[in-house]
C-alpha cells in the first residue's frame, strides 16, 4: 500500500506545474477550497431563504408591530417583560407544552426503540409491520387531526363506542372536552402518528451495528440484556440522540394537530407555545409580541435539547 | 454522468418556474390586456356556487379572469397577511367584522368604496359593519342570525310554543328532556361564542356594553354579565345540554340535530341549509332564549352581517375588482348564490326559494340587535368572554369565571 | 431470535391501534355524510365509490398531482444532495469550525414556521417567485436542510476517517471521495432523510397555500381544502382525497425502503 502511495505522490510531483508551494499545502488548500464548494449551495439557499427572514422576524420582537400597518414603534424589551410577568396564558401555554412534550417524548422514544429491537431484521413480516407503523406519518397532520376528532367525538366517536362495546363504559371520557386530560389525549395522537417515523431511525441505527460484535458476545456467553446494555445501547447513541432531539422539537412545534383538533381550548388547556404565537400574531394582531414569544420558545427548546444531550451522555458512561 | 443529470435537473426547475411565472402574471405586455384578479375567502362550502358565478362574470367580461382562492377560516388571516402587505395576489377579498375589519382598515388595507351604483344595491341598514367615519370600506355580504335553530316538528309534537321569557324557556327545556330529546345541542368549538349573544342581548344595559367593557367603562364582574354566565351554567347543570358539550364539535352537534335527537341547536341560521342536506324532512325555525321577563325583553334575536367583501387598496386591478364586486351584488346573481348556499344576504331584492331561507328572512322584520360579541374590537377581550363560557361549562362558578375574564380584560388594557 | 408469542401479541395490538382508526378513514370514504353520522363505525351500506369518482373526474386533481410530484421530487433531490455535501464538509472541517457550521444549520430546526412565513413571502414576492413551483421548491429545500444536515451528519460522523484518508492518498478528488465513498456508506441515513423529506414536502400545506395562487400551479394538499368549509366539513370526500393523495407516498415509501434494505445488505459497510 505504502509503496503505491509513494509512487503516486512522485507522479503527482511530476505532473504538478511549477508552483513553488510545497506539495503538502497545495493539497490542503485545494481540499479546503473544495470543502467550501460543498457548503456553498446549501448555505446560500438556507441563509437567503430561511436564516435571514427568520432573523428579521425576530428583530420585530422589539416592536409593537401589529403585522399589517406600515407604522410601528420600538418598545425594547417590553414584550419580553410582559411575557414573563403579565401573561397568564403564556404561563399556561408553557406548562401545557411541557406536559405535552414530556408525554410524547417518553412514549414515542420507548415505543420506537422497543419496536425497533423487535423489528430490525429484514424479514417480510418485519417489513410489513414497519410499513404499517409508518403509515400515519404519510398522512398529513391535518388529516390525522380530522381522523382523531372523529375518534374522540363523545357521541359517535370510535374510542367511546369501542370502549362501550367491550364493556368498559366507565372508562369513556370527554377526551378533548375535559380541560384536565385534553392535552394528554392530544399527546397520544402525536406519538401515535410519529412513533413509526422514529422507528426507522432506530432500525437504521441497529442495522449499522456489525453483527460480528453480537456473535463475539454470544461466544463469550453474554445474555440478551448484557448485549443490549454493552453493545446496542452505546452504539445507538447517535440514533438515540437524534430521536430524542427530533421528537422534542417536533412535539414542541406540533401545530396543525392542535389547531385542527382543539384550537387551544377548552379554556386554553391545550394552548401550546406554537399555537399561542400563531394566535397572537394573526388573531390578536400582535406580530411584535408573537415574535417575542418565538424567541422565548426557541430558547426553551434549545435549553431542553441541551439538557437532553447532557443526560444522554451520562447514560452512556 | 451524474453531473449532467444534476445540471439537467436544475435547468428543468428553472424553466418550469419561469414558465409558470410569465403565464400567470403577464399583464402589461399582453396585447389583449387580459387581467387576472384574485377572489379570496374562507368558505370552502361555497366553492361550487362561486365557480358558476365566476364563469358567468368571465363571459360578460372576457378581459377579466377571476382566480378564486379559499383559505380555511382558522388560517385565513395568516395567509392573506403577506398579500395585504405586498399588494401581490389580493384583489377582492372577504374579512370578518370586528377586530379583523378594524385592523385592516386602520392599516389602509381597503380601497374606499364610493360608487353609488354599487352601494345602492345593498340594504343600507345592513352594511354598517363595513363602514367607518362615514366611508364604506367593505360590504358585508351575508346576513346571519346567531340564535338557536329549533326543530318545529318536535315542538309541535309536544305541543310547545316558542318560549317568551326565561321561566318558560326552562319549562320548555324540561319538557323536552322528559320526552327523551336533548333540549339544546351545544358544540364546544363554536357555541360558546354564538350562544352568549342571545343570552346577553336582554341582560346587557346597553347594546354596546361589551365594547364598554374593553374601554373600561364597565366590568365583566358587573351583575348583568355574571347573571348571563349563571344562566348558561343553569342550563348545563339542569342537563339541558347534551353530555360532554365541550367536547362536541359543530358538525357532530348539527348531525345530531339533523337526526332529530335534539330540539335546539346552539349555532345559527347559517347551519339550516347543512342540516336540511342531511335530513330533507326536517322542519326548522329560529328562536332565541329570552333571559328576562317578557315585558323587559328589548330584543327578539341577534343578527350579524359578515363575509365583508372589500377591494385591497394595494391591488393593481382595482377597477376590475370593483366590477366583480358589483357583479356579485346584482340581485339575480345574489339570489343564485343565496339559494345555492342557503345563506341570507344583505343585498336588496334577493329572492329566497328554500323554506329555510324564507323562514330566516322573516327575521328581518323582528327586533334584532347586532351581535354583541362583535362590538368588541380587541380579540383578546373577545377570547376572554368566550373562555368564561367554557369555564362555567367545565364547572367553574359564574362569579369566578367572570372575575377571571375581567382579570384578562384588565391585563389587556395595560398592554 | 426466538419466535416469541409475546412479541407477536405486542406487535399485533399496536398494529390494531394503528390500523383501526385508519380503516375507519377508509370505510368513511364509501359513505355519504348523513350515513357517516348515523353509522359512524360500521360498514358502509354499499361500496359507494361516488366520492372517488367525483375526485378523479374532476380534472384539476391530476394537475395538482403533477405539481405535487414536481415539487416533492425536486425538493427531495436537492435536500439530499445539499445536506449530504454539507455533512461531508462538516466532518472534515477543524473541530470548532465544524461545530459552528453544524450549529448554524441545525438551529433552523427549532424555528416555528409561523415566524418566518411573512418575511419569506415578502422576499419571494420581491424575487418574482410567488405563484411558481420553483419558489415552493426553494422554500422547501431551505426549511428541510436543518433536519437533513442533522441526520446525515450524525451518521457520517460514525464513518471511519481512514477510508477517506486512504482514498486521498490514492489521489482521489474530494468529489470522488464524497460520491463514491461517503454517499455509498450513508445510504441508510440518506434514505431516512429522503423518506422524511418526501412525506413532509408532499403534505406541506403552509407554503404552497401561501405562495401558489393559480390553479395551474397548486399542489394536492390544497385540493383537500375544497372540502373543508367554515361550518361543514365533507368528511367522506375529504378522506377520499386523503386516501388518493397517500397512495403515491406509500409507493414511494415501499420503494425507498427497498433501497434502504439493499444498501445495508450489499456489504456497503465493507
Amino acid at each position: 500500500m505504502s509503496l503505491k502511495t509513494n509512487t503516486s505522490i512522485q507522479e503527482e510531483e511530476k505532473r504538478t506545474p511549477s508552483f513553488s508551494f510545497p506539495l503538502f499545502s497545495f493539497k490542503s488548500i485545494s481540499k479546503s477550497r473544495h470543502l467550501w464548494l460543498f457548503l456553498l449551495p446549501g448555505f446560500i439557499i438556507y441563509t437567503v431563504f430561511f436564516a435571514l427572514p427568520t432573523l428579521s422576524a425576530l428583530f420585530l420582537s422589539t416592536t409593537d408591530w401589529n403585522g399589517l400597518s406600515s407604522q410601528f414603534s420600538f418598545v425594547g424589551f417590553q414584550n419580553f417583560k410582559e411575557i414573563l410577568t403579565n401573561d397568564s396564558i403564556f404561563t399556561q401555554s408553557l406548562t401545557n407544552n411541557l406536559k405535552f412534550t414530556i408525554g410524547v417524548l417518553i412514549f414515542q422514544t420507548l415505543l420506537s426503540l422497543g419496536f425497533a429491537l423487535l423489528l430490525y431484521k429484514n424479514s417480510a413480516w418485519n417489513t410489513f409491520y414497519r410499513s404499517l407503523f409508518f403509515v400515519p406519518t404519510i398522512i398529513s397532520s391535518v388529516s390525522i387531526a380530522f381522523t382523531w376528532n372523529f375518534m374522540y367525538d363523545p357521541n359517535i366517536g370510535g374510542v367511546n363506542l369501542f370502549l362501550s362495546k367491550i364493556g368498559l363504559e366507565h372508562w369513556t371520557q370527554s377526551w378533548i372536552g375535559n380541560g384536565h386530560i385534553a392535552i394528554y389525549s392530544l399527546a397520544f395522537v402525536q406519538f401515535w402518528a410519529h412513533t413509526g417515523q422514529m422507528l426507522i431511525i432506530f432500525v437504521a441505527g441497529i442495522q449499522a451495528i456489525p453483527s460480528e460484535l453480537y456473535e463475539a458476545a454470544s461466544i463469550d456467553g453474554a445474555t440478551r440484556w448484557q448485549k443490549f446494555k454493552r453493545i446496542t445501547w452505546p452504539l445507538l447513541a447517535p440514533a438515540t440522540t437524534m430521536v430524542v432531539a427530533y421528537t422534542t422539537i417536533q412535539s414542541f412545534k406540533a401545530f396543525d394537530l392542535i389547531i385542527a383538533m382543539t384550537n387551544g381550548g377548552p379554556s386554553n388547556s391545550t394552548e401550546i407555545l406554537s399555537t399561542l404565537l400563531y394566535h397572537e400574531a394573526f388573531i390578536n394582531f400582535r406580530f411584535g409580541y408573537a415574535s417575542a414569544i418565538s424567541v422565548v420558545f426557541m430558547i426553551v427548546i434549545a435549553l431542553l435539547t441541551f439538557l437532553q444531550f447532557r443526560v444522554l451522555r451520562l447514560t452512556k458512561m | 454522468m451524474k453531473k449532467l443529470l444534476i445540471l439537467l435537473a436544475m435547468l428543468t426547475v428553472i424553466i418550469a418556474g419561469c414558465g409558470k411565472n410569465s403565464s400567470t402574471s403577464g399583464d402589461s405586455s399582453d396585447s389583449s390586456k387580459k387581467v387576472t384578479i384574485n377572489f379570496t375567502h374562507w368558505r370552502g362550502e361555497d366553492s361550487k356556487a362561486f365557480d358558476s358565478i365566476i364563469e358567468q362574470f368571465e363571459k360578460k367580461n372576457p378581459n377579466i379572469h377571476v382566480e378564486m382562492t379559499v383559505f380555511p377560516s382558522d388560517s385565513y388571516q395568516s395567509q392573506i397577511q403577506g398579500s395585504l402587505l405586498s399588494g401581490e395576489g389580493i384583489d377582492v377579498f372577504a374579512s370578518f367584522p370586528g377586530s379583523q375589519f378594524e385592523t385592516i382598515r386602520k392599516a389602509n388595507g381597503f380601497a374606499k368604496l364610493d360608487d353609488q351604483n354599487l352601494l345602492s344595491k345593498f340594504d343600507e341598514k345592513l352594511i354598517q359593519a363595513g363602514k367607518a367615519d362615514n366611508t364604506q370600506y367593505a360590504l358585508p355580504y351575508q346576513l346571519v342570525y346567531n340564535i338557536p335553530v329549533y326543530n318545529k316538528g318536535i315542538f309541535e309534537k309536544l305541543n310547545l310554543d316558542v318560549p317568551k321569557d326565561w321561566n318558560s324557556f326552562l319549562k320548555t327545556s324540561e319538557t323536552l328532556k322528559k320526552n327523551g330529546y336533548t333540549p339544546i345541542l351545544f358544540s364546544g368549538d363554536v357555541s360558546p361564542s354564538q350562544f352568549i349573544n342571545p343570552m346577553i342581548m336582554n341582560n346587557e344595559p346597553t347594546n354596546n356594553a361589551l365594547h364598554e367593557v374593553e374601554t373600561g367603562k364597565r366590568k365583566l364582574t358587573d351583575e348583568w354579565f355574571i347573571k348571563t354566565l349563571s344562566q348558561i351554567k343553569e342550563l348545563n347543570d339542569k342537563g339541558y345540554f347534551q353530555k360532554d358539550a365541550l367536547g362536541t364539535k359543530k358538525e357532530s352537534a348539527a348531525a345530531l340535530f339533523a337526526q332529530e335527537k335534539g330540539a335546539m341547536l346552539a349555532q345559527g341560521s347559517y347551519m339550516m341549509a347543512t342540516v336540511k342536506q342531511q335530513n330533507p324532512k326536517i322542519d326548522q325555525g329560529l328562536l332565541a332564549p329570552i333571559t328576562v321577563d317578557q315585558d323587559k325583553a328589548k330584543y327578539e334575536g341577534v343578527h350579524t352581517t359578515t363575509f365583508l367583501l372589500g377591494v385591497a387598496e394595494k391591488s393593481k386591478h382595482k377597477e376590475a375588482a370593483k366590477k366583480f364586486l358589483t357583479f356579485l351584488a346584482d340581485p339575480k346573481i345574489s339570489s343564485e348564490y343565496a339559494n345555492a348556499t342557503g345563506q341570507l344576504l344583505t343585498v336588496k331584492d334577493v329572492k329566497y326559494d328554500s323554506p329555510e331561507l324564507k323562514e330566516s328572512a322573516k327575521w328581518k322584520d323582528k327586533k334584532t340587535v347586532f351581535q354583541p360579541r362583535f362590538t368588541i374590537l380587541n380579540e383578546r377581550v373577545s377570547k376572554a368572554v368566550e373562555t368564561s363560557v367554557q369555564d362555567v361549562l367545565s364547572g367553574m362558578s359564574a362569579k369566578k369565571a367572570a372575575e377571571k375574564a375581567q382579570g384578562e380584560v384588565e391585563r389587556v388594557a395595560k398592554n | 431470535m426466538k419466535q416469541n408469542p409475546f412479541r407477536q401479541l405486542i406487535l399485533g395490538i399496536y398494529g390494531l391501534i394503528i390500523l383501526l382508526p385508519l380503516s375507519l378513514v377508509l370505510l368513511t370514504t364509501f359513505k355519504t355524510t348523513p350515513e357517516l353520522y348515523s353509522n359512524p363505525i360500521g360498514l358502509p351500506a354499499g361500496w359507494n365509490i361516488e366520492n372517488y369518482k367525483q375526485l378523479l373526474v374532476n380534472e384539476p386533481i391530476f394537475g395538482y398531482i403533477k405539481n405535487s410530484v414536481i415539487v416533492t421530487v425536486f425538493s427531495t433531490f436537492f435536500i439530499l444532495w445539499f445536506s449530504s455535501m454539507i455533512a461531508y464538509a462538516i466532518i472534515q472541517l477543524p473541530q470548532k469550525l465544524g461545530w459552528i457550521v453544524y450549529g448554524f444549520f441545525v438551529c433552523g430546526m427549532i424555528v416555528p414556521t409561523q415566524v418566518n412565513m411573512i418575511p419569506v413571502f415578502l422576499l419571494m414576492n420581491k424575487l418574482g417567485l410567488v405563484n411558481t413551483l420553483t419558489g415552493v421548491i426553494i422554500v422547501s429545500i431551505s426549511f428541510l436542510l436543518p433536519i437533513g444536515v442533522f441526520i446525515i451528519t450524525g451518521f457520517m460522523k460514525t464513518l471511519p476517517r481512514e477510508l477517506f484518508e486512504a482514498a486521498r492518498m490514492d489521489g482521489a478528488s474530494e468529489w470522488k471521495i464524497y460520491s463514491k465513498i461517503a454517499l455509498r456508506l450513508s445510504i441508510p441515513s440518506m434514505a431516512t432523510v429522503g423518506i422524511f423529506s418526501f412525506v413532509i414536502v408532499w403534505n406541506d400545506l403552509l407554503f404552497p397555500l401561501l405562495l401558489l395562487k393559480s390553479k395551474e400551479v397548486k399542489t394536492l394538499p390544497i385540493a383537500l381544502l375544497d372540502f373543508q368549509g367554515e361550518f361543514l366539513t365533507n368528511y367522506p370526500m375529504l378522506f377520499s382525497a386523503v386516501v388518493l393523495s397517500s397512495i403515491p407516498l406509500l409507493i414511494a415509501y415501499v420503494f425507498l425502503q427497498k433501497q434502504f434494505i439493499s444498501g445495508m445488505t450489499s456489504g456497503a459497510l465493507k
